[in-house]
């Protein structure tokens, strides 16, 4: 028998209490071992893991490549499918390999298949890819229903066409349809972050605003506590309320640590929004079941009347190249902005920007180049600087050939006033000028709306 | 004048997506919140002045449950795209740090 459905004959409800264990919410960067193995000891009914986001940038979905090692993926990846196969409890694992499109669920289900064949392990799996085709996404744009969020350009066919991966993020909805074909581990391509967690309270019919809300919280383990920290979670839900408790003992959750948790990386900490509803919870409560746990009751769920997708790509820009060099002396710091300006025009003049077309970005760290806005003028001159220069060009030769231009002419640029006439930068090795690879952007970040998402994420089973 | 930096207990930065900035600031208690968010200098007006930006690009969100005031302000650039500068955004705090309240 397989673990959902193992777990389907429990027969458990809201009248029961249902352990839910958080083991990692970025799974593949090291599962901190003593706390997830003390939420095993708790017996959890399912383990769930984030294992992606946008966060880390567009390289990852844009090149199909994860951001974690493969040698922790592997490890993170054996500890939570081992111990899941030993509670015989289901493992439901979200936004495989880092970025959830086509090529980091098939890298995240190679190492899976990998361990099975290692450790003699056998199991059904069912995993969901979560790729939009581009001809959907042209039709649905081209029917109005798609809408850009925040300053993004509206949708059109040249950008579809440019994305070298576009996912949509899945709700519950394709984890419960995952749920019914009882496997003993679900591996979603991009997900949802709460529609890992919720997935099973949703589908034993546990009351869906204090599932999603629970989910909110446990998908960052014990981010959430006091000192906050990446060890296992465990969430145990009832009919009113759910209660929270971090599996390291030095990390409490306190009513306060974890109504603050609502406001992390959240432009609204009231609402969040899912494809398949909103959860409202400003009338959530947190009340202290002892020093180190806290109950949560009070929020609210609100369906949405259309099924709406967040959806994201990402596009090469070009090939990115970077010079490394630095400074301590007061002249070029204090004219480092006019030295690069005046760099600059002659590298333009040495290579031209047509018609190949290149970019330089002069980060200047120690005179605001860690600031996106301009409010932070004013600063004291500092002792040192550090130039990095960036080029992103249509080839790696070319940025190549650019930093080295601009490190030859920023390090003898004769400047008014200058002083230091044996070289203007220092280098902390050679060469200084290092390919970094392909750059990215994120191109693609709108609301889809849509009929029914399950030809979009399609529900596939393996039995390994 | 009492200094932001003296009042609250964290000053935090970070993305809240790739298109904007969310600011966290939050206190140690009722009466460290209640002073915060009376002051007229973490107003909108007065955000978008430090941090030199338009008063639309600002949202400012009170949320007492955690003694805690929000601040949300759009991106410039796209994070990740060619010319950020901050990736994961967890740096964009520091003109909080000059406030008086």
């Amino acid at each position: 028998m397989t673990a959902v459905a193992r777990l389907r004959n429990l027969g458990l409800g809201p009248d029961q209490s249902l352990k839910v264990l958080s083991a990692s919410g970025q799974l593949g960067y090291g599962i901190p071992e003593k706390a997830y193995r003390a939420g095993l000891e708790r017996r959890p009914h399912v383990i769930c893991c984030d294992m992606g986001s946008v966060d880390p940038g567009p390289a990852y979905l844009g090149s199909g490549t994860m951001a974690t090692s493969p040698e922790i993926t592997r490890r993170d990846l054996q500890m939570v499918v081992s111990g899941a196969l030993q509670l015989g409890v289901p493992l439901i694992i979200g936004t495989a390999g880092t970025a959830g499109a086509q090529p980091h669920l098939d890298a995240t289900l190679d190492i899976v298949r990998s361990i099975a064949k290692s450790d003699g392990l056998s199991f059904r799996l069912a995993y969901i890819p979560a790729d939009l085709p581009p001809a959907f996404v042209k039709a649905q744009a081209a029917a109005g229903k798609s809408r850009p969020l925040g300053g993004v350009a509206p949708l059109d066919s040249a950008t579809i066409d440019g994305a070298s991966h576009i996912v949509g993020q899945m709700g519950v909805g394709r984890l419960l349809a995952a749920l019914e074909t009882e496997p003993d581990i679900i591996i979603a391509g991009r997900a949802c972050d709460t529609a890992v967690f919720a997935a099973v309270p949703w589908w034993l019919g546990y009351d869906k605003a204090l599932a999603m809300h629970m989910a909110k919280i446990i998908e960052c383990t014990s981010l959430c506590c006091v000192p906050g920290g990446r060890d296992a979670m465990l969430a145990t839900l009832k009919r009113d309320s759910f209660v929270l408790e971090s599996m390291n003992p030095a990390r409490a959750n306190t009513p306060l640590s974890v109504a603050a948790h609502s406001l992390y990386e959240q432009a609204d900490p009231y609402r969040v929004y899912e494809p398949e509803g909103v959860l409202d919870i400003a009338s959530a409560r947190y009340e202290a079941v002892d020093e180190r746990r806290t109950r949560v009751s009070g929020a609210v769920w609100h369906p949405a009347e259309a099924l709406t997708i967040k959806i994201e790509g990402a596009e090469r820009v070009g090939e990115r190249a970077i010079l490394c060099a630095a400074s301590c002396d007061p002249r070029v710091i204090e004219r480092a902005e006019i030295i690069t300006a005046e760099v600059e025009a002659m590298v333009a003049e040495i290579v031209p920007p047509q018609p190949e077309p290149y970019q330089i970005f002069f980060h200047i760290y120690g005179k605001g180049a860690v600031s996106l806005f301009p409010g932070t003028s004013g600063a004291p001159q500092p002792n040192e600087i550090f130039f990095l220069v960036e080029c992103i060009a249509g080839t790696a030769e070319k940025a190549k050939t650019v930093v080295g231009v601009v490190k030859q002419f920023l390090l003898h640029h004769g400047f008014a006033g200058r002083l230091s006439t044996g070289g203007n930068i220092a280098f902390p090795f050679t060469p200084p000028e290092i390919n970094a690879g392909s750059a990215y952007r994120f191109s693609i970040y709108h609301l889809l709306e849509v009929e029914s998402d399950a030809e979009l994420f399609p529900v596939m089973v393996e039995e390994i | 004048m009492m200094r932001l930096v003296d009042l609250a207990k964290v000053i935090r930065s970070k993305n809240a997506g790739p298109l904007h900035v969310t600011l966290d600031l939050m206190f140690s208690d009722q009466a460290g919140y209640d002073h915060a968010a009376a002051s007229p200098s973490l107003g909108r007006a007065a955000i978008a002045g430090v941090y030199g930006i338009a008063l639309e690009k600002v949202s400012v969100i009170p949320y007492p449950a955690a003694f805690a005031i929000k601040i949300v302000i759009d991106r410039p650039v796209i994070a990740g795209s060619p010319g950020d500068c901050d990736v994961y955004g967890a740096q964009q705090h520091r003109p909080l740090l000059e406030i008086e309240l």
